[in-house]
């Protein structure tokens, strides 16, 4: 696979990841919490920020982790069977996207295991240190780690085959893409939306998003079944 | 002020409690500013609505939080549309 086909695969992973809500909800809750407990703007923009940095860094973390492993359990070369069932894990993901991502219910309540929801609510509550906001932004991207999973496993798959440098590349290009739309909430918090027209408009757009996650997923697995399996069988049979 | 009116909360697993004025008003003050609403706004909507929900409190002498939430919010939504929106939305955002 060339660097560029690798690196539009790993964007469009980020890009599947971004329309994943978990991180968004948590930093809309602790938002709602930080000025309904009249702390100063200074502050407010003081806990978002660790806590988008959090996301990242956990994002980051796990990309680099998950690649390590793949790198340790099948070197650079990835044998196709693991494509193939890397393909699949990504359908399935891809379907279960659809039909359970956001519960059938009013707001934007997710699929999440409701122990993990009751968790992160109360930690948004009691959070009020850059450091606790930090931590809940880690937090929140693991609570969803079984939705990122394949997103994260298939660039995983495809940096381990570039070189070092555009590994890096790689990196930066998926966790910035994947962060887009935590940081546009941010940045609306920050520049003084209400929180009422963001929730508003995410409860609004929540089946879209569901929809253009899965549809998403099922693009990205079409082109690596493609290229990774099919073509290479072609060229390897010619 | 508060009501001798026991409140059964969430899921009847942790202890029923007394209704609190202050915290259901401190609520609605906290959703009326995460909507930018002034703070002087934001305390005579609160107060407003606490005295609807102890009228509506007053023929039940026991209600889970789920039903003061429900109450609440109806009246909030007269008062403030968009704090009640978000009051409404709190437990089911994640």
């Amino acid at each position: 696979m060339d660097i560029p086909v690798s690196l539009a695969i790993v964007a469009l992973a980020g890009l599947i990841h971004a329309s994943f809500q978990l991180s968004v909800s948590v930093l809309t809750l602790l938002s709602g919490h930080t000025i309904g407990s009249k702390r100063s703007n200074a502050k407010l923009l003081r806990l978002t920020t660790s806590f988008v940095i959090g996301a990242g860094v956990m994002t980051v973390l796990l990309l680099s982790s998950t690649s390590f492993v793949m790198l340790s359990l099948y070197g650079t070369d990835t044998p196709q069977v693991v494509w193939a069932a890397v393909c699949g894990l990504l359908i399935g993901d891809a379907i279960s996207i659809w039909l359970f991502y956001y519960r059938r219910e009013k707001g934007t309540t997710l699929w999440i295991p409701r122990g993990v929801a009751a968790y992160l609510t109360e930690r948004t509550k009691s959070t009020k240190i850059s450091a606790e906001a930090f931590g809940l932004g880690l937090s929140s991207v693991i609570g969803e780690a079984f939705f990122i999973v394949a997103p994260i496993i298939i660039s995983a798959l495809t940096l381990v085959q570039l070189p070092a440098v555009w590994q890096m590349v790689g990196i930066v290009i998926y966790t910035v893409i994947s962060m887009m739309s935590l940081v546009v909430v941010w940045a609306m918090i920050g520049s003084g939306h209400t929180l009422g027209r963001i929730q508003k408009w995410r409860e609004a757009n929540k089946y879209f998003l569901q929809f253009a996650a899965g549809s998403g997923l099922l693009v990205l697995v079409f082109f690596v079944y493609v290229y990774e399996i099919l073509g290479s069988t072609v060229v390897g049979g010619i | 002020m508060d009501l001798a009116v026991d409140i059964i909360k969430r899921g009847g697993k942790r202890q029923s409690e007394r209704f609190n004025r202050a915290k259901l008003h401190a609520s609605i003050v906290a959703a009326c500013l995460s909507v930018r609403t002034p703070e002087g706004h934001a305390e005579s909507t609160a107060a407003a609505v606490c005295d609807k929900v102890i009228e509506w409190l007053q023929q039940h002498p026991e209600v889970t939080s789920q039903d003061i939430r429900i109450v609440t919010t109806r009246h909030l939504k007269i008062y403030h549309p968009e704090a009640a929106y978000l009051y409404e939305q709190h437990r089911i955002t994640i």
